[in-house]
């Protein structure tokens, strides 16, 4: 499996962190080291995940699809079925198992599309912890739908109003929560960045939809998959489901970021192709960000706020840089034919980080042939979407409801700003 | 690294974010310091993810930033105050990555050359600061090294061994600018940090009034009031703010202000 050498994987990686959260780090890497090659822990771990988000999810072949595509057989591993709609809540269920070991009676979080502050609000309210959960104030402004679960929920949510108000700005707000905070609070870091042992511990929690895959394929397809891909923001459905096959050359892995409106300065989230990003060191870990010549993080957009970040895992970084991964990248329009593509050939809504996967996924297909297969991570469902994909498309029908609807709620705005964001 | 001072005073450090409130407004503001009677400043090189920085430094980088400042704008203005305040103790404090891009080595034999007398890089853990020792003791250049209350002893040792001019004591777990209490615990704190060096101590995080530095004295040798006075800059302006701390440089003990 995906192992560093002392946090490192190839030149990326690392803990560059203050001081002060180094203790807490080692706490939690000495607790991950103790328990990952333990079988009965992962046993504990497929249980719950099981149990609580419905596990394993299933492999579905998509025929009328692959005919309209023309090219190979392309399948789809459903992480959009687990409980809260994303892969998200396989790594927060793990890191769930960890804070009860720990005894740590808070949790915080950082949260782009919201879908990892959904889920841990989730664990949080099966666990009993109190929550809070970081988020850009614009991506706040994006996925409202998953910001109003996580506060019914009873997670704090914190809108993140400085510098681009998005993921990378989250992510530096629950880094000083947690320097403040850690002795009784655990840091649940939602992706596959960050400094180490996170990149390392969640690429092994998300890895059970790899393990999965692997054994799926070689009774439904009969063999291994030619091609995997996955979107990629930090890069964690895409390492979960790569797992398996990194050290076997024979199955492509293509990883998607969002090409945004196009390859101007701030206009998109590529960072792992040529001119894109570069060796940086900030946010705790070594990777290929998005950044200016002073070494000032840059800033970044996509249409999916989950894919809309300025770094990348340092483990993607390494397989790029190794030739072993293949990047690509969809732009917000690409996603969106895509999204419709699938929701009319198949019956299913995809999220739209994951129609970025599909974009890239087709994109692959049609070069190959019938007898080959191509499998798509779809990491996540498009509900959360919805606004955004009816903007997208917009609609008299959507547009009429919703002025209906907006008179039929109670109405705050007399009792002062933001009244009704209050939990 | 320090300046010279009495056994028992307590030297003042503050702060200056390069490009806070402007590039222009730098200079007289760290006159307007060294007149107050603080004897060593940090320069901060703003960064657009400060990690380890409360609300009021986090915001002054932004804005710093947008003004322009830079590792360049800070190198200039390090040679020029070096210069106009032979008697200061200027250090840079920068987060890792500007100084990374601008690369490492040529930052710290530029940085040496404008006469910085220390460093103080917070993401940078000593492990990675260890191959750099014998370029910084060439160059006479002192990585300030930061120690916690939960630092555990074989990492304070090893901390302690990379460590040059002084250790600066974090008071408190968490970010910049919140309070702290100077209680037997502090002192405990203090006592084991004195096993494993014997550099001079510099409290930072949470130093915020006359009474914290009347605290201080005679226990360490170098307060930090940073957030505190790059909050009262923001709010008051840079000569209020200087005069803020002319009263805590005086709290600290029989440092009358010079000018």
């Amino acid at each position: 499996m995906i192992r560093s050498n002392n946090g490192m994987f190839g030149s990326f990686g690392g803990r560059y962190t203050p001081e002060i959260l180094t203790p807490a780090l080692m706490e939690l890497e000495r607790l991950f080291f103790s328990l990952r090659d333990d079988p009965d822990f992962w046993r504990e771990y497929q249980t719950l995940a099981q149990q609580f988000s419905g596990r394993p999810t299933p492999l579905t072949p998509c025929e009328r699809l692959s005919k309209a595509i023309g090219g190979a057989q392309i399948w789809l591993k459903r992480e959009d079925l687990n409980h809260s709609g994303a892969h998200k809540v396989n790594n927060v269920l793990g890191q769930g198992l960890l804070v009860r070991r720990m005894g740590k009676r808070r949790v915080i979080a950082e949260t782009g599309a919201g879908q990892h502050g959904l889920a841990t609000a989730i664990m949080a309210a099966r666990l009993g912890l109190e929550c809070r959960i970081y988020m850009g104030a614009d991506d706040i402004e994006r996925q409202y739908g998953n910001v109003f679960w996580m506060r019914r929920l009873g997670a704090e949510v914190i809108p993140v109003a400085t510098g681009a108000r998005t993921l990378k700005e989250a992510m530096d707000e629950a880094l000083r929560d947690w320097a403040a905070s850690f002795e009784d609070t655990h840091y649940v870091l939602g992706t596959a960045c960050g400094p180490a042992p996170f990149p390392e511990l969640v690429a092994y929690f998300q890895s059970i939809i790899g393990r999965e895959l692997q054994q799926q394929a070689l009774s439904q397809i009969g063999r291994n998959p030619d091609s995997v891909v996955a979107c990629v923001g930090g890069g964690s459905n895409a390492l979960g489901a790569f797992a398996p096959y990194i050290d076997q050359g024979d199955v492509e892995l293509i990883g998607v970021e969002a090409g945004g409106r196009s390859r101007e300065e701030g206009q998109h989230s590529i960072r792992l192709q040529e001119g894109t990003g570069e060796d940086g060191i900030a946010q705790g870990f070594k990777t290929l960000f998005l950044q200016d010549s002073d070494g000032q993080l840059g800033h970044t957009h996509s249409v999916a706020a989950g894919l809309d970040y300025v770094g990348v895992s340092p483990i993607l970084a390494d397989l790029a840089q190794r030739g072993r991964l293949t990047p690509d990248s969809a732009t917000d329009e690409e996603a969106l034919t895509a999204f419709e593509t699938l929701l009319r050939h198949e019956g299913i809504i995809p999220a739209l980080e994951s129609s970025h996967a599909l974009a890239g996924g087709f994109r692959r297909a049609a070069q190959m042939s019938p007898s080959e297969h191509v499998v798509i991570n779809l990491s996540g469902r498009g509900d959360k979407d919805i606004f955004n994909v009816a903007r997208a498309f917009p609609h008299p029908d959507w547009s009429a409801f919703l002025q209906r609807e907006l008179a039929r709620q109670p109405d705050f705005t007399t009792q002062g700003e933001n009244a009704a964001d209050v939990a | 690294m320090l300046p010279e001072k009495k056994p028992q005073e307590l030297l003042v450090m503050s702060h200056a974010v390069v490009g806070y409130p402007s590039l222009e407004a730098n200079l007289p503001a760290i006159d307007g310091l060294v007149a107050a009677g603080v004897k060593m400043i940090e320069l901060q090189i703003p960064f657009s993810d400060p990690v380890a920085d409360g609300p009021t430094l986090a915001h002054a980088c932004h804005v710093a930033l947008k003004n322009g400042g830079g590792v360049k704008q800070a190198l200039a203005l390090a040679e020029q105050v070096s210069r106009r305040h032979p008697q200061v103790s200027f250090l840079l404090m920068s987060y890792l990555n500007p100084l990374y891009r601008y690369g490492l080595d040529r930052l710290f034999i530029d940085a040496a050359e404008a006469g910085v007398k220390g460093l103080i890089i917070p993401d940078l853990p000593v492990e990675a600061l260890e191959p750099h020792l014998p370029l910084l003791d060439k160059l006479n250049l002192a990585p300030i090294m930061m120690v916690t209350p939960v630092t555990p002893p074989e990492r304070l040792q090893r901390i302690s061994a990379a460590a040059r001019g002084m250790v600066y004591v974090v008071a408190r777990t968490g970010v910049t600018g919140s309070q702290t209490r100077w209680d037997a615990e502090f002192d405990n704190y203090i006592a084991r940090l004195k096993r494993y060096t014997d550099l001079p101590l510099a409290v930072g995080f949470g130093v915020r009034s006359a009474e914290d530095l009347r605290q201080l004295r005679g226990r360490v040798e170098v307060a930090a009031v940073c957030s505190r006075y790059i909050e009262w800059q923001g709010k008051l302006g840079s000569d209020a703010a200087a005069e803020r701390m002319a009263e805590l440089c005086e709290a600290a003990g029989g440092m009358e202000a010079t000018a």
